[in-house]
């Protein structure tokens, strides 16, 4: 095998290799050799299959296998007597190859840029401290005991407003047909839950227990039922009674309901809770700071083709906004190029700091355990109720949905570890100045707020970690942590 | 009358088409190969077809000389199917003797 450098540029490398006949020759024969023991040809015993009609039947396959094996054993040996880490997979070239000469072939990648280590310490950082008010506690508790309502019979006979419960019997039609599900009996119905079809709960506010109401409603053109989409339906509703909804009262009884001894404790979780929502939002905040921090001291070239993937993702989302028409405001007014340019920006940042991450985690050997791992699949499990056993399957199967899980945690760690070193200062604020945080970091004008929103990244084409080519490992936790870096101001808002 | 009163000679004529009818298909097993040996190669052909009629054939299609052919007829065997005999196809086989230096490559086709 020889190989001879004919570019070395930035980050771009590109290699001659050529592997002689010879050597392609004798693989290929002992391939053969070994084939000629399995293979069953009518006419023959096992294994007495002369070698001459063995190489005419599957010398053609053999020698591609032979080939393939061949091209990535050499690149890879190639890379690694350079001790090239590549950014992606190398593109290979087969220049000429014919049987019984030898084969020549380009080798191109990228390689890793070299990533000076950032002096963490000269980070500063501030976290916002929120504490939970006792307002905040009493709005959880008013919302719980909302929930908690109960219904009892009117004191007094009034005319039906909205939030009211009215105990209904209807018997809907379309077209005179009937349907199944238009039609019960004794039906709890609360105006302004939207339960119905809009326009049907309206109808029925104002009119008093023993009335009979014809409900005229337009079923809406997305609706699940494809017969009744679209169609006007009447209902005949008979009201059997008027119910008011009444909140539970906020005291123990509440709190036991809700599987608590006292009120004190309730009130204990819920600011509990509400604590953990603000340390969430604060770190996602902070994430979000020490990202910027990062990106502006990651002074490294980017890869180009890792950049193009996650453009590509990117790119890829706009074009199918566009098409239905959810483009934001700000973008609309802007031509392709401008756009096209934004993003490209967009991607560069991601890359460099997923790269940045990688790095960082490599050198102070952050690792995800195997019971972090664990956590984080049950964690996932939790999501889709019933479906666990299929979830788990997929993943033990896809080790690189895996590594994409492991992405994220791995982002996590790194994310700590840097947190621990740098400069970091408190600052106590309330929740509303935190969200006025969050917000105005997510209307920044470096990322736009749609590209924030979990872009598609670009698909792992990694092998597991297990695979003798593990240095691919390493784009797809990348790809999988400039994923989340994306993901994280969608999750602080949520968690607000 | 003496046995050795010599055989005359048949001339055969076959169309192009005939030629290749002629040929169905060679026999590649364990012993055809071992026949390869010997300059050998075994063909199955038509069961009307004649020695004279493989000769003329098998030259004509492969560009040899041959030195001589044997032939044979296997019997198809008896089989039941769903309970009714049935009989699989006779096969007639032509073992073809090539003159030294001349050779087929059975397993490439024509």
């Amino acid at each position: 095998m020889q190989v001879t450098e004919t570019l070395a540029e930035g980050l771009k490398r590109e290699y001659k290799v050529v592997i002689s006949a010879a050597d392609i020759d004798e693989k290929v024969g002992a391939r053969l050799e070994k084939l000629k023991d399995e293979v069953r040809i009518p006419g023959f015993r096992p294994g007495k299959v002369p070698t001459s009609l063995v190489k005419k039947r599957f010398g053609q396959a053999v020698l591609g296998e032979v080939l393939q094996n061949a091209l990535q054993d050499s690149s890879k040996q190639a890379l690694d007597e350079r001790g090239l880490r590549p950014a992606a997979q190398p593109d290979v070239e087969v220049v000429s190859f014919e049987e019984g000469k030898d084969l020549e072939y380009d080798l191109k990648l990228e390689i890793l840029p070299e990533i000076e280590p950032i002096a963490f310490e000269e980070i500063e950082l501030e976290r916002v401290v929120v504490e939970p008010t006792d307002e905040q506690v009493q709005e959880g508790l008013d919302r719980l005991a909302q929930q908690q309502r109960s219904t009892k019979p009117l004191e007094e006979e009034r005319p039906a407003a909205s939030g009211d419960v009215l105990v209904v019997d209807f018997k809907g039609t379309v077209d005179g047909e009937a349907f199944p599900g238009m039609e019960a009996e004794d039906h709890h119905l609360e105006l302004g839950s939207n339960s119905f079809v809009a326009g049907f709960e309206e109808q029925l506010v104002g009119k008093n227990k023993g009335d009979d109401v014809e409900v005229r409603v337009t079923f809406p053109e997305a609706y699940g039922n494809e017969k009744l989409a679209g169609k006007e339906a009447v209902f005949q509703v008979q009201v059997k009674d008027v119910l008011q909804a009444v909140p539970a009262a906020i005291d123990d009884e509440l709190a036991k309901s809700l599987g608590q001894e006292s009120l004190d404790e309730l009130k204990e979780r819920l600011r509990e809770s509400l604590s953990n929502e603000y340390q969430q939002a604060s770190r996602s905040l902070i994430k979000r700071k020490l990202l910027d921090a990062l990106a502006e001291r990651a002074s490294f070239p980017a890869p180009e083709k890792l950049v193009d993937m996650e453009f590509g993702g990117i790119w890829q989302r706009i074009e199918e906004d566009r098409k239905a028409d959810r483009l934001d405001e700000e973008d609309k007014g802007k031509d392709e190029e401008t756009l096209k340019r934004e993003y490209r920006a967009i991607a560069e940042r991601r890359v460099r700091l997923g790269l940045l991450l990688a790095e960082v985690g490599r050198q102070e050997a952050i690792e995800v355990s195997q019971e972090e791992l664990q956590q984080a699949l049950i964690g996932e499990m939790r999501r889709y109720p019933g479906q666990e056993q299929a979830l788990f399957e997929f993943y033990q199967k896809n080790p690189a949905a895996l590594a994409n899980l492991r992405g994220p945690l791995l982002e996590e760690k790194v994310v700590d570890h840097i947190l621990e070193k740098a400069k970091v200062s408190e600052r106590t604020t309330d929740r509303d100045g935190l969200m006025a945080e969050l917000e105005a970091i997510d209307s920044a004008p470096e990322v736009p707020s749609q590209a924030s929103s979990e872009a598609a990244a670009p698909a792992p084409e990694s092998a597991p970690e297990s695979a003798p080519e593990s240095d691919a490992v390493a784009p797809a936790d990348e790809a999988a942590a400039a994923k989340t870096d994306a993901g994280a101001d969608e999750d602080s808002g949520k968690g607000a | 009358m003496s046995r050795a009163r010599s055989r005359k000679k048949i001339e055969v004529r076959l169309s192009e088409e005939r030629k290749l009818e002629m040929i169905r298909r060679p026999i590649i097993t364990e012993k055809t190969t071992l026949m390869g040996e010997h300059n050998q190669v075994a063909f199955q052909v038509p069961l009307d077809a004649t020695k004279p009629e493989i000769k003329a054939a098998v030259e004509g299609v492969f560009s040899v000389k041959v030195k001589a052919v044997n032939t044979l007829i296997a019997k198809g065997k008896t089989k039941r199917f769903r309970g009714r005999p049935g009989r699989r196809a006779d096969i007639k086989k032509a073992m073809v003797t090539l003159e030294e230096g001349h050779s087929i490559d059975v397993t490439t086709g024509i």
